[in-house]
């Protein structure tokens, strides 16, 4: 047996290399591209390693299913609130993709995504293949999710390992008729948003349309831009679902209390970088 | 005009959005926005349009001692080059190599609406940048409008063959370093 292979898989147990790193390595020594040249290959070469390598992906699907189930019971409670059907967090989009796909050496950021200003950036609800463009490319130190749902264990778990607080403030969608939301509410994310300390922060909600789009137009009014301007960058983002309630919300928030508490705190003016 | 003055409200361009720290896209600039452009102390603007900016614009970057780059390259200078059709390659790579110099930043990347153009080379930036091909068609798509995106353009990014940029590590901004060796 191969010395190389098994100081690998030594390493693997030992938790030493990531899954990820441990079929990098596989993929560089035979000299292939992916998972399904490698499979026969390994297969002939070294029959241990290829079990332990189905055994890998047997069980990041495996994990798929158990979730499968959490999230179906969340969305039931959600009912509740009557959300919309596209505003809602669909477990099917959220399935963890095979691993071959993270080993192909290219980046998945999240729909919807785009830097805000500076350090402030927004996205729709982040899959676990977009982990790797979080740590490597944005650096992320923490993620403010507007909604009330439970978060999906496995992302949880990725967050703590690379350092990336998770805050949660939970927005209501505005709705017709009778649903708004608050001004505190918003003054609440903004604290967290805004403060430096927080920085490289991503704020998501499901789609990255309605409550984000809520939320950076209301930076926006922060940074004195005209409302014509912050409504045409909502409605950029929210197509072809833009809210009219959510623009009139823009419009409505009051400012003033965020930005004496921000501008004590020198938070603001914003900086481009 | 006056209205907007008095009022003291910031106008972006249109269709202006951040790439990455201080790398912006965005429609051609009005005198409504120069006060905005001011804030983003720009030391470079990448043109891709093949017709000339307004006058306007030139002076105010002469005022600022921003240099304009004009991209878009008439491959064989006829009369055949529309206002319409999409970057040959030679354009591309001659922005991306503007791009790839992290003396030019902060920099601004816009032609006449800040769809199409502007999107091709913010495509192939993100190609680069080992971005997949669907995040950056969405990324395009968010710009083009109502008329929807272009498949030219899409095939342009799609072909656009990230191998033949040379790159000097040494003066590359650092966002584009750190994709690099993923």
């Amino acid at each position: 047996m191969d010395k190389f292979l098994d100081s690998l898989v030594l390493q693997l147990h030992c938790k030493e290399i990531s899954n990820k790193i441990f079929i990098k390595n596989l993929l560089d020594f035979y000299k292939v591209k992916n998972l399904h040249e490698l499979k026969p290959v390994l297969a002939q070469d070294n029959n241990e390693t290829f079990i332990i390598l189905e055994n890998l992906l047997l069980k990041s699907e495996e994990a798929v299913s158990n979730n499968d189930l959490q999230y179906e019971e969340a969305e039931e409670e959600e009912e509740i609130f009557e959300e919309d059907l596209d505003d809602k967090y669909n477990p099917d989009e959220h399935k963890l993709k095979n691993l071959a796909l993270i080993c192909n050496n290219l980046f998945y950021p999240p729909e919807n995504f785009s830097n805000v200003i500076g350090n402030i950036y927004r996205a729709s609800f982040p899959r676990t293949e977009n982990i790797a463009f979080f740590k490597d490319q944005l650096k992320l130190k923490s993620i403010l999710v507007m909604l009330s749902d439970d978060y999906p264990q496995d992302l949880l778990n990725m967050y703590s390992q690379n350092n990336i607080t998770l805050f949660k403030c939970p927005i209501q969608g505005n709705k017709e008729p009778f649903i708004n939301i608050q001004d505190e509410t918003i003054n609440k994310a903004l604290k967290i948003i805004l403060n430096p300390e927080n920085h490289p922060i991503l704020i998501h909600c499901n789609k990255g349309k309605h409550r984000t789009g809520t939320i950076v137009g209301c930076i926006r009014k922060l940074q004195n831009w005209s409302l014509t301007m912050i409504f045409d960058e909502y409605r950029r983002f929210a197509f072809p679902k833009a809210r009219g309630l959510d623009q009139q919300c823009i419009e409505m928030f009051n400012a003033d209390e965020i930005e004496e508490y921000a501008t004590e705190r020198s938070w603001l003016p914003l900086n481009w970088s | 005009m006056n209205i907007l003055t008095t009022r003291n409200k910031i106008i972006p361009p249109i269709n202006f959005c951040p790439v990455e720290q201080k790398l912006y896209r965005s429609g051609q600039p009005s005198p409504l926005n120069f006060p905005f452009l001011s804030t983003l102390k720009l030391k470079c603007i990448v043109w891709l349009s093949n017709e000339d900016p307004e006058d306007s614009f030139l002076e105010f970057c002469e005022i600022n001692n921003i240099i304009i780059q004009f991209a878009a390259i008439n491959p064989d200078f006829g009369e055949d080059d529309n206002p319409w059709d999409g970057l040959n390659e030679k354009s591309i790579f001659s922005a991306l190599e503007t791009l790839l110099d992290k003396q030019n930043y902060p920099l601004l990347v816009c032609c006449g609406m800040g769809r199409h153009r502007t999107g091709t080379v913010i495509g192939c930036l993100r190609r680069l940048m080992n971005w997949n091909l669907a995040s950056c068609s969405e990324e395009y798509r968010r710009f083009t409008g109502s008329r929807g995106g272009r498949i030219l353009v899409e095939l342009l990014i799609e072909g656009f063959n990230k191998d033949a940029v040379e790159i000097d590590e040494t003066s590359i901004p650092d966002f584009i370093l750190n994709t690099l060796n993923y």
